[in-house]
Parts: structure tokens; C-alpha cells; sequence
């Protein structure tokens, strides 16, 4: 009953269960929070197995005193997500600590319920979902345990009775999923309390930021071309453009971003593709250079052709987009844009500054100069590594004249830096590169070591022109990625195993598996459904005919469901033979002679053969296999299978 | 307010059924459900699980509250079947003393694959749980208590269950006939009447003396040691061995022996002498206005006797509201 004290046992699964479930936010908890529920549960647990009741009242008020305030002074506000669950984890808890009859069961196994949802509006995987599936089973078979009267049924029959109740509610679960109507906008504006630190390129970049991207196999973006994949070498993914530079790290302008791109003539082949990108908290979507069309709402092209959205990416998403690979600007450079890209600071690198205008004089065009700095890069010995040596202030002089060791940032920025000396406009660009093609699933895989740092000059008459002076080091980085260009000192541990065809193969496979759980589950929205509902041949879908169709489906999964749970009230009859010998018995009766109450088979079958004499011979066989069947011994009668077949084939026509 | 619509919707089962003969298997069309004080809860926790789904536009908390709510509508098909097709009956006439209580016998039987878990079974202000596993039978004991004497019916009585989990309970009302014969407490000062004509500690002595005078018809309720067994054997009419001193001497409990009492004390001492006599084995009969019971002994004889009782005066009263 309710008002029935708790057991030990009934408190210790409960607590197991909202343990298991804490489980999955302890990554984005503060520790503080699973450390009081785990003490009061604790508490609790000592004193029940000592055969106490619940601690007295202050001690809970004392708690909540302590707690509540250390969680506003930590969150600021209990409507985020994480503050939420901190309340929510800490109230139960307390819950915990005060439980003394089945009620606080229930409703604790409500906490339990919801704090298993918020952990997957924080988490996206499958593992997660599968994971706190389980967790929601072991609880309801805990409630079922602890609702029971009289003895406590075992544990292995109240899994399995779970198991069932799961098993019988994942149809209708799944009609509902696929058919309840999406909102193309959340109801209310979600508070962003995301705690997830912002991954991937950042807006400003010294020389060896990119170095820690390379160490990382986490995928940033992936994405399908609609026909061919432009080459390797035109393979740049945008992100940031750097512009301000003060001699050590290139840092995004902020001034003279807003206004419209300036034109551009696209030359070449336009290619259509889609981006897939993983949330990485800024603004920014990769796009291959040069974007030209996108379908994404709130994102706009920055002067400098980054694709913007208004917020901070905190989604997976996916924009649909066209780019040219070569394009040519169609009007000058503004002046103020000019100064900007031409700017840096007079008292740092000052042998760069040097060494700049000696280049200057011997190349006066602007491209041939370009050519003469690619060419030093190439003939005197400057190596590609992903270690290298680190660079105090005058980064740039060091790296150029002292170390001639670095990674694509050290060669981009020396390179801007250069050109800027020269007097030619530059900046660096960020961004990836290149990508790995996963066969499996014909798309392109953008991982963080994929991260790269390249710069554009202004050419007059041509406008921004794509210089990257990596390529000219390392030509491999740009035609075939990061692991066959990096050398011996490559500190990537695990390069060995990238290089094994097989343990390729299967990453690139898993990496299908959790593309196609992102598109076909994750990403699940409107357009999916208005595609699923043209399979189902319903025309012009909307989302008046899906609620239609959600209430047909769902009174036909309800039907199910009602004959799926009422079948064990009244199981088929394991006779075999008495129901083959009623499918006799109705194939009679449908040719006028019903067989009466009070008949045996031998009765019936006289009967049969006096006003049907055509059927008497068949008949009459039947019958007595019936009754041989029923009543001889094992060795004299025939099979089962005879008289089945007997019956199938019987087929008496009327009168 | 609650009380009232229960007692609306009983009236309401009471016209749209009318009288069932039992044993009655349930039939899933007089099974109600309702979502307990917890499942108003889980409900509320659901809409909640829900609209974070949609407002975080998270399929994955969408699918996991879809699921949980599946699983509610899961769960109440299968508390509805709890009750379903359980064959039910219920012993028709119930003694009990006012004052004390009165136990009913219900008996289940299941036909079906499934175990019935957690069935109560409530009749008049009792309950009684029980449970009935796959294909077996089992019986639910209810007690209530009765406090005032009389006859009383009870025509409609209660099974409802909670199984599984608690966020459902379903119901169903069953239309039997139920009498409760309530006999008066048993009280009283006044001793036997014969027992002050002869003295009391003589009766096993009397009794030790008592000679066979002849055999008499068989009646109902004569106690078996006095059945004349070997006439039945040799193939006679049943027949009591008759004793003088039991012919001779029966006591004859009278309502005009007890003037000058109140009608509820009255009552009570005469349902007192039935109890004495009957335990002393002794003959007795009962003469109360407007009835006479023939001297006799025995658990059917007690039993009339104490019907007797109890429907003395109004006869029998009307149902007690529920």
C-alpha cells in the first residue's frame, strides 16, 4: 500500500536506479551535485539497513539550505538545462534522504524519468539513448518490485515483465516519433546556458594554434557533393579570415566586417553540395571557397565571404550551398580595407621587414614577388612538422631567419606578414582542408587535423588571389592530408593505425553508421516527414494530413496493442487436431450439414454419407482419422500431417 | 464530490447491468479506469518530457518521451486486464454479531496464461487483496465491520486493482446479492432458564443418563452423532436416534421470559442462550413474536435461530449507503 514503510531493499534499487541516471549528466554537473546525492543516498541506505526510518526534518532543511543557494551562486538562474538538472538532481537527493513510504518511490522514479530526457537534450549519441533505455527499464522493474503487495516479485520476472511492457510500447513509441508534428521553431527562446566549450578554428591564431587541431581525430563538418568533388588542391573549406596582425597572432577584424562582399565573377564549374556541420559554438559555417549560395536563413556572407549565422552553432545542422573555385573580384579594394590589410606593427620583425623590402626591389610585380617568397620556402630548409620549436614576440623574424620549422600557421602568417612588408594587401585565411572521402556512404569527412591556415594577396586586376604557402613546403599536406605529410616526429600515437588499411576501413564505417544516425535521426524535422508521408502516396502533404495520419496510424498500432495484451487472456488451442477437425466440421456445415451438438465424428460421418453419398467416402476417411488420431494408440494411427492435409484439401460444394 | 460521482456511476452500472448471476467471468466492458493520484503525476511529468523535446527540438528526448508515454498506455492496457475475464462469485448469505464483523468470501478463477496480481476485492467498508496466478483459483477474504443488527443486503460489490505499477487503478462492480444476516451482539446477565430450574454441572450427568427411546424422521439440522447410521446402511429411511431425556427435556428460550427489557437488550440475551445452549449441545428451541423455532440442535438449527435474531422486528433493513 502506499502509506507502507520502505524496505532496504526497495530504497537501496531506487537509489541504484537514480544513480545510473546522474550517471549520464555527471560530465556536465559540478561535481558538488552527484557528491550530495550519493551522501544522502548513502546516509539513508546506513540508517535503513540499521532498521531506522528517514533522518528528522532539519537535517533535510539544513541541506536544501546549504544547496540551493551554492546552485544559484553557481548557475544564476534554475531554468537553463544544467542548472535544471542540478536542482532537480539535488531535490532528489533530498528526496532520497527523507523517502519513508511508496510514495516518495513514485516520485522519485519521476525524477528518475526526467532527469534521464535532460540528459539527452545535452547528448546526441546512441549509446546515450540505449544507455538510459536500460536505465528506464531496471527503474520501472524497480517500481514494479517495490508496488507489489505481499512478497516482492524476483528480479529476473520483474526485468522481464519490464522488458515486455518496453517491447510492447516501442510501435506505438515509433509511430508517435515519426509522426507527431516537428516545430520548425522551439516555443519559447531556449536560455543558452551551454557550458560546451567552443571547438575547432577560433577567431584569432598564433603560430602553433592549429598545431593542437591536428592532434584531434574529432569530426568537424562532412559533406556530399551532388556530382563530382572539385580536386584536392581546390578543396579549402572558409572559416575566419584573419586581417589584424600585431606580430605575433592574426586576430579577426572587427571593424568594416559588416556590408555586403564585394562582387565576384565566378570562373569555373559551380559545385553543389551539403554541408553537415557538427556544432562547434561559433558562428561560422564552412563553406568551400568561394560560397555563392546557401539556404540557411540567418546566415549572411561577411565582407571577406565567411558564411555567418546570427547565433552560435550549438546544433548539428545542415545547409545546402553552391561555390565557384576560382573566382575573380570585379571591383578595386576599398581604401579603408586596403590600410587594414596592409597594417602591422613598424617595431616588430623587423629582419621580416627587411628581408621584405630587399624581395621588393628585386620584384617589383606583385606575382613574381609572391613566386620569390614561395620559392625561398621551397629552396632554403624550411621543414613542415607538427612539433615545432615555440616563438616568443617576434614570432615571425624567429621563425624565417632562426628556427625554419613550423606547421601550415607559422607558414601562413610569415607569408602575410611578408607580403604586408611588401606593401601587397594580406591576410590569413582559416579554415580545412582537403578531407577524407568515406566510400561507404560517398561523402567527405572534415576532421580537426584537417584544420589549416592559408593566406590571400590582393592582385590587382584580380583581386584576392589564394596563396598557400604550405603547398610549396609540403605539397602532400594539400594533396593527400595531414598523416602522409607530417614526418617522422609525428607525435599522432595513433598514426600507425591510420596507415592500417583495415582499422581505416572500419573507421570509416562507424563514421557512416553515426552519419546516417545524425541524418536520419538527429536531423528528423519537417522535410523528413512531408517526405515520408509522399511514400505513403498521400498528395500534397501538410500538416493537417500528418495529423491524419498520425491518428490512423495510431489507432492501428492501439489495435494491436490491445489484441497484443488481451492474446494471453485466451491462447490459441494447442489442439491441433480438434481445430482441423472444426475446420472439417464448418467445410460441412457451409455445404448444409452442420454437425449437431450431441455428434461424434462416426455419427456425424453416417449422417454425412446418407445425404451426401458423392462425400461419403472422404468423409467417412476423416472421421475416423479424427478418431484415430483422438483415441488409438500412437503406432496404429495416422499423422497429424495426413489429416491436416486431408482437411486442407477437402472441398465439398454445396447442394 | 468524489464520493458522489462513485456513487452516480455505481447507480449508473446498477441500471446498465442489472442483476449478474455469479459466478460472472468480467467482461471488458464494465472494467473502468482511472489514473491514480501518481499516474496524474507521471502525466503531468510527460507533457512536461515533451514540450522540452519540442522546445529543444531534440529528437532523440522527443523518441525517449514518446517512448515513456507508450509505455503509460502500455501499462494501462495491461492494468485493465488485470480484471479481465477473471471469473468472480461470492458466498450469498454471510453471518456475523453487529458490533463485530462480517467476512466475506470471494472466490477467483483465473482461466487465462497471465497472473492476476494485486486484485481487491471491497465490499460494504472492507477490503481484501489477493492474488491469482495462471490457470488456478484462489479466494479473496473481506472483512467488514457491521455494527447494527438486522438483515442486510448487498447488492453490488467492488474489484478494482492497481497492478501493475500503481499509475493506474481499474475497476469493475459486480450486481450478486449479498444477505448479511447481522444477529444482536451476544449479552446478558440472566442465566439459561433451565440451567436455574436444575442447576448448572448436572447437564453431562443428565445427559450421561439419557436413554434411547426410538428412532425419529431425519430433519435438517440434527447433529450428525445422533444419525441412526446403520439404518441408513442397511438401506432405511435416514433416521435420528431419539433419546428420552433429549425428547423429554428440550429448553425452550422464550421472548415473554425476558419482560421488562429493552428490545435490543432482549435480543442480545436470547443470542447469548442460543450460544450457551449450543455450546452444551443441548436441544433448544426459539419463540420470539411472530416466529417459533422448533426445539432442536446443531450448526444449521444455531444458524436459524440467529437468523431469527437478526431479522427480528423490521425484518430486514435497507442497504447501508456506501
Amino acid at each position: 500500500m502506499i502509506t507502507d514503510r520502505v524496505s532496504y531493499e526497495q530504497l537501496l534499487g531506487i537509489s541504484g536506479c537514480l544513480g545510473l541516471a546522474l550517471l549520464a549528466h555527471v560530465t556536465t554537473l559540478p561535481l558538488w551535485v552527484p557528491v550530495i546525492v550519493v551522501v544522502c543516498g548513502s546516509v539513508r541506505l546506513l540508517l535503513a539497513r540499521s532498521g531506522r526510518g528517514a533522518p528528522p526534518r532539519g537535517i533535510l532543511i539544513a541541506v536544501a539550505v546549504l544547496a540551493m543557494p551554492l546552485l544559484f551562486l553557481r548557475f544564476h538562474t534554475f531554468n537553463g538545462l544544467v542548472a535544471g538538472t542540478a536542482l532537480l538532481s539535488v531535490t532528489a537527493g533530498l528526496k532520497l534522504l527523507e523517502t519513508k513510504t511508496q510514495r516518495d518511490i513514485y516520485i522519485i522514479t519521476l525524477i528518475i524519468y526526467f532527469v534521464s530526457l535532460a540528459a539527452l537534450l545535452e547528448g546526441d549519441s546512441f549509446w546515450l539513448l540505449a544507455y538510459l533505455i536500460g536505465v528506464c527499464w531496471l527503474t520501472t522493474a524497480t517500481l514494479l518490485r517495490a508496488t507489489s503487495s505481499g512478497p516482492a516479485p524476483g528480479w529476473r520476472r520483474s526485468l522481464r515483465y519490464g522488458g515486455r511492457v518496453l517491447a510492447q510500447a516501442l510501435p506505438l513509441a515509433l509511430v508517435f516519433w515519426l509522426l507527431f508534428p516537428r516545430f520548425a521553431s522551439p516555443l519559447w527562446q531556449i536560455p543558452n546556458d551551454s557550458k560546451t566549450a567552443a571547438s575547432g578554428l577560433s577567431d584569432t591564431m598564433s603560430p602553433g594554434d592549429i598545431t593542437q587541431l591536428a592532434l584531434s581525430d574529432e569530426v568537424a563538418f562532412r559533406v556530399r557533393f551532388d556530382s563530382a568533388a572539385p580536386p584536392a588542391p581546390e578543396r579549402y573549406w572558409r572559416g575566419p579570415v584573419l586581417d589584424s596582425f600585431d606580430g605575433h597572432t592574426w586576430t579577426r577584424a572587427t571593424s568594416g566586417i559588416g556590408g555586403a562582399p564585394p562582387p565576384v565573377q565566378p570562373q569555373g564549374p559551380a559545385y553543389h553540395y551539403t554541408v553537415m556541420m557538427e556544432p562547434h559554438q561559433h558562428r561560422w559555417i564552412f563553406m568551400l571557397d568561394w560560397p555563392s549560395t546557401w539556404d540557411r536563413p540567418h546566415a549572411e556572407l561577411s565582407n571577406d565571404y565567411t558564411l555567418m549565422q546570427s547565433e552560435p552553432l550549438s546544433r548539428p545542422i545542415d545547409v545546402v550551398g553552391t561555390s565557384y573555385t576560382r573566382v575573380q573580384y570585379s571591383e578595386p579594394l576599398k581604401p579603408r580595407t586596403r590600410t587594414r590589410d596592409l597594417k602591422q606593427p613598424p617595431d616588430r620583425n623587423p629582419r621580416t621587414q627587411q628581408l621584405a623590402r630587399e624581395m621588393r626591389s628585386a620584384h617589383p610585380d606583385d606575382m613574381e614577388l609572391v613566386s620569390a617568397v614561395l620559392d625561398m620556402f621551397r629552396q632554403q630548409p624550411f621543414y613542415y612538422t607538427l612539433t615545432p620549436p615555440k616563438l616568443a614576440d617576434n614570432s615571425v623574424d624567429e621563425f624565417l631567419f632562426d628556427t625554419k620549422r613550423g606547421f601550415c600557421g607559422h607558414y601562413a602568417s610569415a607569408f602575410a606578414a611578408l607580403m604586408r612588408a611588401a606593401g601587397i594587401p594580406a591576410r590569413v585565411v582559416t579554415g580545412y582542408q582537403g578531407g577524407t572521402l568515406n566510400p561507404y556512404g560517398d561523402y567527405w569527412i572534415l576532421r580537426q587535423s584537417d584544420a589549416h591556415a592559408w593566406t590571400e594577396v590582393w592582385i590587382e586586376g584580380r583581386g584576392w588571389v589564394r596563396v598557400d604557402p604550405t603547398a610549396a613546403i609540403a605539397p602532400e599536406r594539400v594533396e593527400r592530408g595531414l598523416a602522409d605529410a607530417a614526418g617522422a616526429d609525428d607525435p599522432l600515437a595513433s598514426r600507425w593505425q591510420r596507415k592500417t588499411p583495415w582499422f581505416a576501413g572500419a573507421r570509416l564505417r562507424l563514421d557512416l553508421l553515426r552519419e546516417i544516425w545524425r541524418e536520419r535521426i538527429l536531423d528528423f524535422n519537417q522535410d523528413s516527414q512531408r517526405k515520408l508521408l509522399e511514400i505513403l502516396k498521400i498528395p500534397d502533404p501538410d500538416g493537417q494530413k500528418l495529423v491524419m495520419v498520425l491518428a490512423a496510424a495510431m489507432a492501428l498500432v492501439l489495435a494491436w496493442l490491445t489484441w497484443q495484451v488481451h492474446r494471453e487472456l485466451a491462447p490459441p488451442s494447442k489442439d491441433v487436431a480438434g481445430r482441423t477437425y472444426a475446420r472439417l466440421c464448418a467445410k460441412l456445415a457451409a455445404a448444409g450439414i452442420a454437425r449437431r451438438p450431441h455428434e461424434g465424428a462416426e455419427a456425424y460421418a453416417l449422417r454425412v454419407a446418407q445425404l451426401r453419398p458423392d462425400l461419403a467416402d472422404r468423409v467417412t476417411a476423416l472421421c475416423r482419422h479424427y478418431s484415430s488420431l483422438r483415441y488409438a494408440t500412437p503406432s496404429t494411427r495416422v499423422t497429424l500431417g495426413q489429416f491436416q492435409a486431408g482437411v486442407r484439401a477437402f472441398r465439398p460444394k454445396g447442394l | 464530490m468524489r464520493q458522489a460521482a462513485a456513487n452516480r456511476l455505481r447507480a449508473w452500472v446498477m441500471r446498465r447491468h442489472g442483476r449478474d448471476s455469479l459466478p460472472i467471468s468480467i467482461h471488458r466492458r464494465r472494467i473502468y479506469i482511472l489514473p491514480t493520484r501518481f499516474g496524474v503525476m507521471l502525466g503531468a511529468i510527460l507533457a512536461a518530457m515533451l514540450i522540452a523535446g519540442l522546445n529543444y527540438n531534440s529528437n532523440l528526448a522527443l523518441g525517449f518521451a514518446f517512448l515513456m508515454a507508450s509505455m503509460a498506455l502500455v501499462i494501462m492496457h495491461h492494468c485493465n486486464r488485470n480484471l479481465q475475464r477473471l471469473s468472480v462469485d461470492v458466498t450469498t448469505e454471510v453471518d456475523a454479531f453487529a458490533g463485530r464483523e462480517a467476512i466475506f468470501e470471494f472466490a477467483l478463477r483465473n482461466g487465462s496464461n497471465v497472473d492476476r496480481c494485486d486484485i481487491e476485492a471491497r465490499c460494504l467498508a472492507g477490503a481484501g487483496m489477493g492474488s491469482v496466478a495462471a490457470r488456478e483459483s484462489g479466494t479473496i477474504e473481506v472483512i467488514a465491520p457491521v455494527a447494527q443488527r438486522g438483515v442486510t443486503r448487498v447488492r453490488q460489490f467492488e474489484l478494482r486493482t492497481r497492478y501493475p505499477f500503481g499509475w493506474f487503478y481499474s475497476w469493475t462492480y459486480v450486481q450478486g446479492l449479498i444477505t448479511i444476516y447481522v444477529a444482536p451482539a451476544p449479552a446478558g446477565t440472566k442465566t439459561l432458564p433451565s440451567a436455574g430450574a436444575k442447576g448448572t454441572g448436572t447437564h453431562s450427568e443428565a445427559r450421561g443418563d439419557e436413554d434411547f427411546s426410538g428412532l425419529r424422521a431425519y430433519e435438517p439440522g440434527v447433529p450428525l452423532k445422533h444419525m441412526a447410521w446403520k439404518v441408513l446402511a442397511r438401506g432405511g429411511e435416514a433416521a435420528v436416534r431419539s433419546y428420552s431425556s433429549l425428547a423429554a427435556q428440550p429448553e425452550w428460550l422464550e421472548w415473554s421470559s425476558l419482560d421488562g427489557m429493552a428490545l435490543e437488550a432482549r435480543l442480545s440475551q436470547l443470542c447469548l442462550w442460543v450460544l450457551e445452549s449450543d455450546a452444551a449441545q443441548r436441544p433448544y428451541g426459539l419463540r420470539i413474536p411472530g416466529r417459533e423455532i422448533a426445539p432442536s440442535g446443531g450448526a444449521a438449527h444455531r444458524f436459524a435461530c440467529l437468523r431469527a435474531l437478526a431479522a427480528f422486528g423490521a425484518g430486514e433493513s435497507p442497504e447501508p449507503g456506501q
